[in-house]
């Protein structure tokens, strides 16, 4: 019980150290803000600026060349290629990799054995460095890898996934599946606890199924999350690079050209940094239409 | 309290200042290298170590870098921070030379004329050259040659190495075999791989090019597309193999784990074949005539860049390094081959059973250079994958690599 006359002592108390909290917030907030500026706000301009230019590293001076960059862009045959294979690759991941992750913390969810151990199990590879993970994969689609040998049984002929044009793309987005399913799981298993019990009985005394349930039930009140877990996965699919890295550099054919890969190979392997950098403004565009469009039609909370 | 917290602040803003002024010494030598291997860094502290014996005024700082050695020098000249000497691979030195970023030597080289000049073998010197002047002075070179698996030629009932064309496809037929009768391949002649740098020895042996000497493509010319075709051939006949078919990383591989014959392949492959494949008996050999000698070398010069306030100590450096002295320190292990003639006599390279073809090489060898922008080379390797695992049609591919490159064309 907290009498009127403490009540009022608390009050002013706290109204008199408002200025000296604030001027603390703004403290901790400085070293953070300051970070985020000169390593995110700043350089995010700064491509912006340079992306007019023809910027070469080496020269002395850099030369405006207006919207050149931009409309040489729209003729590259490449950047086509890694439009698509962005698109493809997102279509294919992300969906799959959100019915998996809720699938997953459904069945994680029950009281079954070794729970404890299969939690584990799927997370470890979201915990697992993408290259660590990417070389074990390199290994596991080569012709003579594991793979193969597991197909061959079932007398599959040998394939060379990653140097096969038509299943290169496939082969890293079967892998980016496996390491993100884990990831998200979790997310859906915390949304999965704070759906409260008691809807479960009710379903239950009315007689609905393990299935009615998880449609009806489980769907729904994750909403948020899948929201949360659609963009975070469509984001990390428009912006995939390190498996693309190690496993394909692109190939074969540019087979696996995504476009943060076409980023990264115009500014630092063709030292095209004005270029590189209109690419990138390209992709961060198309990426916020995906996501307005995702929040305009799929809203996080209908209800 | 609050003034306290801000006191720390300030405190520890100072402290970070002093830090970033903290320099090397006044008239310290910076130095830049990649590591192809832990020998080759060895070599270069021991390099150093023996500069500094001889010229104990000068301070010479090793600063290694690791990877993506050419982003990263390229972003020190264009900041101003560049080491005062590093590499430069032939390979980028057209894109480098083209900007005002490199010192000229001529000057230096003029004024000392112990340094001898006329030493070096004039093609390494070219790749570095531009309009008369020298921008980098080459500290050794590898070139390509064939490694052949003597055990299998003597298995096949063949006694020397290819000599010419015909030759390499007629041993390359005898030496593909199913040794355990499963039905598959496991021994193919020769190892080859989609890529541009092993097709260029072909195309030159062919009379070829990649461009011409005003600097046009000449791709699609039957020279060229007649040197991709046999190349290709060689794997279509199935005679050849490429290492993502039997699952490994690199052609050096499958000929070390015995899986091919013949290989294509530099003097860094030597010491790969003592260390590792220990089992292997092989012998080196020119690569085999087309319509001329031909092969493709590799050099890496020493540069030092225009902005540099110690220019007479950099000279130094530079000088021992690529002089008589340095180089033959350099090159005694047999790491690489010297660019010097007089080097290379005195360690008797050229009667050297296995360095003599390297030398001998140089006689036919081309420094291979393209004055476009790095971005041909994915355009080509693309296009040579779609070839080899596509079976794209050559000709088509050959045409519109060109068309790809023509805009990329270096300016002057």
């Amino acid at each position: 019980m907290v009498s009127g006359y403490e009540l009022k002592i608390k009050m002013k108390r706290n109204s008199s150290t408002k200025k000296e909290q604030q001027f603390w917030a703004y403290i901790f907030l400085f070293f953070p803000l300051m970070l985020l500026a000169i390593f995110v706000f700043i350089p995010i301009l700064f491509s912006l600026v340079i992306s007019f230019f023809d910027w070469e590293l080496m020269a002395s001076q850099q030369k405006f060349i207006d919207i050149n960059n931009y409309i040489e862009i729209f003729g590259d045959k490449i950047f086509y290629k890694a439009i698509l294979n962005t698109v493809l690759y997102t279509i294919g991941v992300v969906p799959i990799q959100t019915m998996l992750a809720l699938f997953l913390a459904f069945v994680m969810n029950q009281k079954i054995r070794g729970r404890t151990f299969f939690r584990t199990a799927f997370y470890i590879p979201a915990v697992t460095s993408s290259v660590v993970t990417s070389i074990i994969f390199v290994a596991i689609y080569s012709k003579e890898g594991l793979l193969n040998s597991i197909l061959g049984i079932f007398g599959f002929a040998a394939n060379d996934w990653l140097t096969n044009p038509h299943t290169a793309l496939i082969s890293i987005m079967m892998l980016n599946i496996w390491t993100t399913s884990g990831y998200f799981m979790v997310s859906f298993l915390a949304g999965l606890q704070n759906i409260p019990n008691s809807l479960y009985e009710a379903a239950k005394l009315e007689g609905a199924t393990k299935r009615q349930q998880f449609w009806h039930i489980t769907v729904p009140m994750v909403r948020p999350v899948t929201y949360f877990v659609v963009v975070m996965g469509l984001i990390g699919c428009f912006q995939v690079f390190d498996q693309v890295f190690v496993m394909s550099d692109g190939g074969p054919n540019n087979a696996t050209t995504t476009m943060s890969f076409y980023v990264y190979q115009n500014a630092f392997r063709y030292f095209r940094l004005g270029y590189g950098a209109a690419t990138a403004i390209v992709l961060a565009g198309i990426i916020m239409i995906v996501t307005v469009i995702q929040k305009k039609y799929f809203p996080p909370n209908p209800y | 309290m609050v003034k306290s917290t801000l006191k720390y602040i300030m405190f520890a803003f100072s402290l970070a200042l002093i830090a970033s002024c903290i320099r090397d010494k006044e008239n310290t030598i910076r130095f830049s290298s990649w590591q192809s291997s832990p020998s080759e860094k060895r070599l270069t502290d021991s390099l150093l170590h023996c500069f500094a014996k001889k010229y104990p005024e000068y301070n010479v700082k090793f600063e290694l870098i690791p990877g993506n050695y050419s982003e990263k020098i390229q972003l020190m000249l264009g900041t101003h921070t560049a080491p005062q000497v590093f590499y430069v691979k032939d390979f980028v030195a057209p894109s480098y030379l083209r900007y005002d970023v490199l010192q000229p030597l001529n000057e230096y080289i003029d004024k000392n004329t112990s340094f001898d000049i006329d030493d070096f073998y004039p093609q390494f010197l070219d790749a570095f050259t531009k309009n008369g002047k020298i921008y980098g002075l080459p500290k050794d070179f590898g070139c390509f040659v064939l490694f052949y698996n003597t055990d299998m030629f003597k298995a096949a009932g063949i006694n020397d190495p290819p000599k010419d064309w015909a030759e390499l496809e007629e041993f390359s037929r005898k030496l593909t075999k199913d040794t355990n009768g499963d039905g598959k391949i496991e021994q193919y002649g020769i190892v080859v791989e989609p890529s541009i740098d092993k097709l260029m020895p072909f195309v030159f042996q062919n009379m070829g090019g990649f461009q011409d000497k005003d600097g046009n493509l000449t791709l699609n010319t039957p020279e060229f597309q007649g040197a991709l075709e046999y190349y290709y051939g060689l794997y279509k006949k199935n005679i050849a193999t490429i290492p993502t078919d039997v699952s490994m990383n690199n052609t050096e591989e499958v000929f070390g784990r015995k899986r091919a014959a013949m290989v294509i392949s530099g003097g860094w492959f030597v010491p790969q074949l003592k260390d590792q494949y220990t089992d292997v008996n092989y012998k080196v050999a020119f690569l085999p005539k087309g319509k001329q000698m031909a092969t493709i070398a590799f050099t890496v010069a020493y540069s030092s860049p225009k902005e540099n306030s110690l220019k007479e100590e950099t000279w130094k450096l530079l000088s021992y390094l690529t002089g008589k002295e340095g180089m033959k320190a350099w090159t005694s292990t047999g790491i690489a081959m010297p660019t010097r003639k007089s080097v290379a006599a005195q360690l008797d390279y050229i009667k050297h059973p296995e360095y003599k073809y390297f030398m001998g090489s140089v006689d036919f060898a081309k420094v291979f250079q393209v004055e476009y922008n790095e971005r041909w080379y994915s355009i080509t390797q693309s296009a040579m994958q779609a070839i080899f695992y596509q079976k794209a049609d050559i000709p088509q591919k050959l045409k519109e690599m060109e068309d790809d490159m023509r805009s990329l064309r270096l300016k002057k």
